[in-house]
């Protein structure tokens, strides 16, 4: 009897050393088991109760469940798990932010770019067909990811809609996304620019707004009377208007284009609906808008080369689009996309990747800090973007990221559920595609893609085989989408969403990769920070060694790529040479000329008091993205970086 | 694959090497300028996104033998062509391109650009069996002869017109020690010279850029000339000319620079440079700039050429008695402290003002009059930078009864930082390990506890049964 009261006094010690939110954890285990036992798990979001099917059956009539908990008794092992796994959608994180995944939607996003604005739209028409969301990535020529116009000069000329759409004006834009409603829920865009990010985005958000006060018109049956408006306002002027072209010279739009977008293509709604109601029109679409841009100025300093602007300048500017998102209640979408892809492609292992990106988030997290924005405001603006590679931590790096934001948003900075999520795209490595045995490419992918799909990435690119060699085609590109459709909608494991859970090595992988961040977070502050390091060119250095021991071990066969070191046809496997490669045409490049030209000489009148107004808000230290939202209606692209280039210098290279 | 010997060249091989406008793929042209160093060459590296304005102009005032591209980002046909008819254009037709893009230039693009007069432009394949030794080694043999001088009598006239490569060709002369073709510049009347020096990541080419770009904008219709020195290694009598790389501002037309080897082994300075200075006064520049490497005792060397020195440096240099060793406070007329946003700076500031008035036994002055002024050359329009450029105006009106009415007035506010970062919260990552550990060690223990808990009221409720 002695023996027992001892044990119930031991017992009530423990309690009492027990937090409240572990006996809460442990108080509520069986009933958290059973919500996902039943037929369906409901939660609510944002105020609405939202109701999912808790299995799945097979085709034998077996019952997948969606989420499965561990079998665990030992109270010990459920508190660990419950506060370093977690189901998803709760906190750590580990395995997911959303407790289930997007009905509806896959996250598929395939990145498209080429030539002029109108024949990219086609594409994106062409990939969004039969699909229930149309989410769009766009790449860019790089003559626009470098800030410049169209030109006749050789070295510009050349570059001119290669490698992505050129895109000069908010004409430019409108028609890019012309038949995609831009405030529509099931429109996101993604948009891979850095160096002149901000004024990209305000061709955008201008392109919206412009879409937002069309539909006012045909709604208040008021198309006559603005075409009307129009045509007066272009005869003062005696200019043609802006018309979309596609590349064999005709006026037809592709197969699903609507023409939403294009009423207004040469004008701004402020020009012809009264203030009042532009200024509803546009509160609706910034409110509305969906996407990301990339804007990650630090990953370009690091890794990519995309500078334009001094460091410190592009950094201002992010912070001014971040304070604008929050002013203008800009919720869903994404002001930045902290970017591991291009470090990767460099040559970094999965675990510098991590790293470095993540730590790159935080110094972001850090500025707006600094600059007075609240966490709450600011973290959900943020995302994320990694590469897929086929080594072992990239089967875990989904869950490493999340965890360490998790913890830090909520311990470090006190930040809410919604800033702890940590949301990514994954695109399949493009480094791992091989010139030789191309069609291995497509088998490199799937698996890549399994990994991201199995750790719950929220977006996903595949890449296509032939990107190794040559611009992907419609038939690659194809491929490449079907290898996610099938994983999401074939493949039987795939319908349970955390089929990584519960597994040893993950586990032990996630530790290790989680440590191995921690140790590099050291190392970043021995050398001052992320910028204190970049000063020293750490990062770079250590992404260039990273790739030389790659590239050693690839060359000496040790380790072995298939088709490429190894394995070889009875040929060799030699390299294989693309026939011919898709280019832009002479005549897109001359239309994009043209019609940059055209627009700078119509808004020749007003661009000057826009310009002073940006400059002047530069100047003084002011936020200056709304005053650049205005100078976009009537600037270029080449423009407003030249004027941006006074008062905020150009960057400096590095060697 | 079996070593192949690095080439040993004949003449001194100046090569400018770049990647293509809009591209930031700068990973293979810095491999490939490393062995161009390392095979003896004078290499002046321009890096990424660089226009084929930009190559020229550089190719022609550097005076150099040929041009090695990289361009992985299309458009490669229309720039290389216009790059070689600019270079025939500009009367520098001996100028060599050649080039290579991987995978992203066809085998058929290759034999289009040879034949419109590309020296070479390398295939994945000729890599594959030439090796980059092999490959390097093709370049530089090719680019092993004197440039032809293309002004002959006429170099006079040309470079007192100011046309960059005349003055490139007879600064050329100077290098090879053939004094007959520039006795012409004897007895010129001298320009102001500038003299800047400074250790190593100092942040020297940055802070000289963003004087230039102030003095350009200063005086719309003076002309400037720059010198950069940069050592020369010894053991394969090849250099890196890195200066460019960080000058944004050269690219006026109202510059000329001029990137120089040491050509010997512990010197600051090529024992031309005042041939150099001579032929930028015949030409009949403004303003000329020397810029040196920092490399210890021999900084001092700048005052021989320079009316006014500058010595740039960091808060970063250790203990106050450092600074002791510093030959350059004792002769430098200012000091230019950088990276001013650095933790310590203020410190430093005093530090190097009082061992500046101890150097020059000015003790019945405050040390707050000494001419150290802290900069931020990294942050646009710095004040500190401008405070530092009306300085450096005043000075050479004094010394040099220049008359130059400047426009920047002087302002008396330190440079005032917009942090980013504020220097009190670089530590923000280390938190975060720290934070995250903590809450892993409460995991743990909690674990611990409840696992205890459950073992003990298991065993209650078996021993009550």
């Amino acid at each position: 009897m002695s023996a027992i009261k001892e044990l119930e006094n031991l017992e009530i010690d423990l309690q009492q050393q027990l937090s409240q939110e572990v006996k809460k954890l442990l108080e509520s285990w069986e009933k958290k088991k059973a919500s996902y036992k039943g037929e369906f798990y409901s939660y609510t979001v944002r105020g609405k109760e939202i109701k999912v099917e808790n299995y799945v059956e097979s085709l034998s009539h077996t019952k997948i469940p969606k989420i499965l908990l561990p079998r665990f008794k030992d109270w010990g092992e459920i508190v660990k798990w419950s506060m370093q796994e977690n189901v998803p959608g709760e906190f750590p994180y580990t395995a997911g932010v959303y407790p289930f995944k997007r009905m509806n939607e896959d996250p598929t996003r395939m990145f498209a770019g080429e030539g002029s604005p109108e024949r990219t739209n086609k594409r994106f028409h062409y990939l969004s067909k039969g699909m229930p969301a149309a989410r769009l990535s766009t790449a860019f020529d790089s003559v626009t990811l470098y800030g410049e116009d169209p030109d006749y000069r050789p070295d510009i000329y050349g570059k001119i809609g290669n490698s992505g759409v050129s895109i000069a004006t908010l004409d430019d834009a409108k028609k890019l996304y012309s038949g995609f409603d831009l405030s529509s829920p099931t429109t996101s865009v993604s948009m891979t620019i850095n160096g002149p990010a901000p004024m990209i985005l305000a061709y955008y958000m201008n392109a919206a707004i412009d879409q937002e006060c069309e539909k006012y018109i045909v709604a208040n049956n008021l198309v006559e009377q603005t075409e009307k408006l129009i045509e007066e306002l272009y005869r003062d002027s005696g200019m043609a208007r802006p018309v979309y072209l596609d590349e064999d010279g005709s006026n037809a739009l592709p197969e699903g284009n609507n023409g939403l977008g294009l009423l207004l293509l040469g004008v701004t709604g402020d020009q012809v609906l009264p203030q009042d109601v532009y200024n509803e029109c546009k509160i609706k679409a910034l409110s509305s808008v969906r996407g990301t841009v990339q804007a990650d100025i630090l990953k370009e300093d690091q890794a990519q080369n995309t500078c334009i602007f001094s460091t410190e300048f592009a950094l201002r500017m992010m912070g001014d689009v971040q304070e604008y998102f929050i002013a203008e209640k800009v919720r869903n979408f994404y002001s930045v996309s902290i970017s591991g892809y291009h470090i990767a492609e460099a040559g970094a292992n999965p675990i510098s990747q991590l790293a470095f990106t993540i730590s790159n988030g935080f110094t972001y997290v850090e500025y707006y800090l600094s600059r007075g924005m609240k966490i709450d405001d600011f973290a959900p603006n943020l995302s994320f973007f990694f590469s897929n590679g086929v080594d072992p931590e990239y089967s875990v790096i989904g869950r490493v990221a999340r965890r360490i934001w998790a913890k830090a948003i909520k311990l470090k900075y006190g930040g809410n559920e919604r800033s702890q999520m940590l949301k990514y795209h994954i695109q399949t490595s493009g480094r791992s595609l091989h010139a030789q045995e191309i069609d291995f490419n497509d088998i490199r992918t799937t698996l890549q893609a399994l990994y991201a799909i199995y750790d719950n990435c929220n977006s996903l690119h595949t890449n296509a085989y032939d990107e190794a060699i040559t611009t992907p085609t419609e038939e690659s590109v194809r491929r490449a989408i079907a290898i996610q459709l099938i994983i999401n909608r074939e493949l039987g494991l795939a319908k349970n969403e955390n089929p990584l859970q519960g597994s040893f090595i993950i586990e032990e992988l996630t530790d290790l990769v989680e440590e191995a961040v921690l140790t590099e977070f050291r190392r970043i502050t021995e050398r001052g920070g992320v910028l204190g390091a970049m000063e020293n060119m750490y990062q770079r250095n250590k992404i260039q060694e990273e790739s030389l021991y790659y590239e050693q071990l690839k060359h000496s066969g040790e380790y072995p790529i298939v088709g490429v070191n190894t394995f070889l046809s009875s040929k060799g496997s030699p390299t294989v040479i693309p026939q011919e490669v898709i280019r832009s045409t002479t005549e897109e490049k001359e239309q994009q000329i043209k019609n940059v030209r055209s627009f700078q000489e119509r808004n020749r009148e007003k661009i000057g008091a826009a310009i002073t107004k940006l400059q002047d808000d530069s100047v003084h230290n002011r936020n200056i993205f709304a005053s650049l939202m205005d100078a976009a209606k009537v600037s270029s692209l080449g423009q407003l970086t030249n004027a941006l280039y006074e008062v905020g210098g150009q960057y400096r290279r590095n060697m | 694959m079996e070593t192949v010997a690095p080439y040993k060249t004949t003449n001194k091989v100046r090569i400018v090497t770049a990647a293509s406008l809009f591209d930031g793929h700068d990973a293979a042209i810095n491999v490939m300028r490393r062995i161009i160093q390392a095979t003896g060459c004078e290499v002046i590296h321009l890096g990424h996104n660089r226009s084929v304005a930009d190559v020229v102009s550089c190719a022609i005032q550097e005076d150099v033998q040929s041009i090695a591209m990289t361009s992985y980002q299309g458009g490669h046909i229309e720039y290389l062509k216009y790059m070689y008819d600019l270079l025939h254009e500009q009367h520098a037709g001996h100028v060599k391109i050649f080039a290579g893009g991987g995978g992203t230039i066809l085998p058929v693009e290759i034999e289009e650009l040879q034949a419109h007069g590309i020296a070479r432009v390398y295939s994945p394949d000729d890599g594959r069996h030439m090796g980059l030794q092999g490959m390097i080694n093709d370049l530089v043999e090719q680019s092993d002869f004197v440039t032809p001088n293309i002004f002959a009598a006429n170099l006079s006239t040309a470079v007192a017109e100011r046309n960059p490569a005349a003055i490139a060709q007879a600064i050329s002369a100077a290098e090879r020690n053939d004094m007959a073709s520039i006795d012409f510049v004897k007895g010129a009347k001298q320009s102001p010279v500038l003299g800047i020096t400074g250790t190593g990541g100092a942040g020297k080419s940055s802070l000289t850029d963003e004087l230039i770009r102030r003095f350009l904008a200063d005086f719309p219709d003076k002309r400037l000339g720059v010198i950069s020195v940069d050592p020369s290694k010894r053991k394969t009598g090849g250099a890196l000319l890195g200066d460019r790389i960080r000058m944004n501002s050269v690219s006026s037309p109202r510059v000329y620079m001029r990137s120089i080897a040491t050509r010997e082994a512990n010197v600051a300075i090529n024992k031309h440079v005042g041939d150099v200075v001579k032929i930028l006064s015949y030409a009949g520049f403004d303003l000329i700039l020397v810029e040196t490497a920092g490399i210890g005792q021999s900084d001092s060397q700048i005052t021989e050429v320079a009316d006014v020195s500058m010595y740039v440096m960091t808060p970063e240099y250790g203990a106050a008695s450092q600074l002791e060793k510093i030959d350059m406070i004792d002769y430098a007329d200012i000091v230019a402290l950088n990276k001013f946003d650095k933790r310590g700076a203020l410190d430093a500031l005093r530090d190097v003002k009082k061992q500046m008035q101890r150097s020059r036994t000015a003790f019945n002055v405050s040390p707050d009059t000494m001419p150290v002024f802290g900069t931020i050359a990294s942050q646009f329009n710095d004040p500190g930078t401008n405070t530092l450029y009306s300085e450096i105006i005043t000075l050479l009106n004094d010394r040099c009864a220049v008359g130059w009415k400047s426009s920047y007035s002087i302002s008396e506010e330190m440079s005032e930082k917009i942090y980013i970062i504020p220097p009190e919260r670089t530590r923000y990552l280390a938190e975060i390990a720290e934070e995250n550990e903590r809450y892993d060690a409460y995991v743990e223990s909690q674990s611990d506890i409840a696992r205890k808990l459950w073992q003990v009221k298991s065993t209650v409720e078996m021993l009550k049964k």
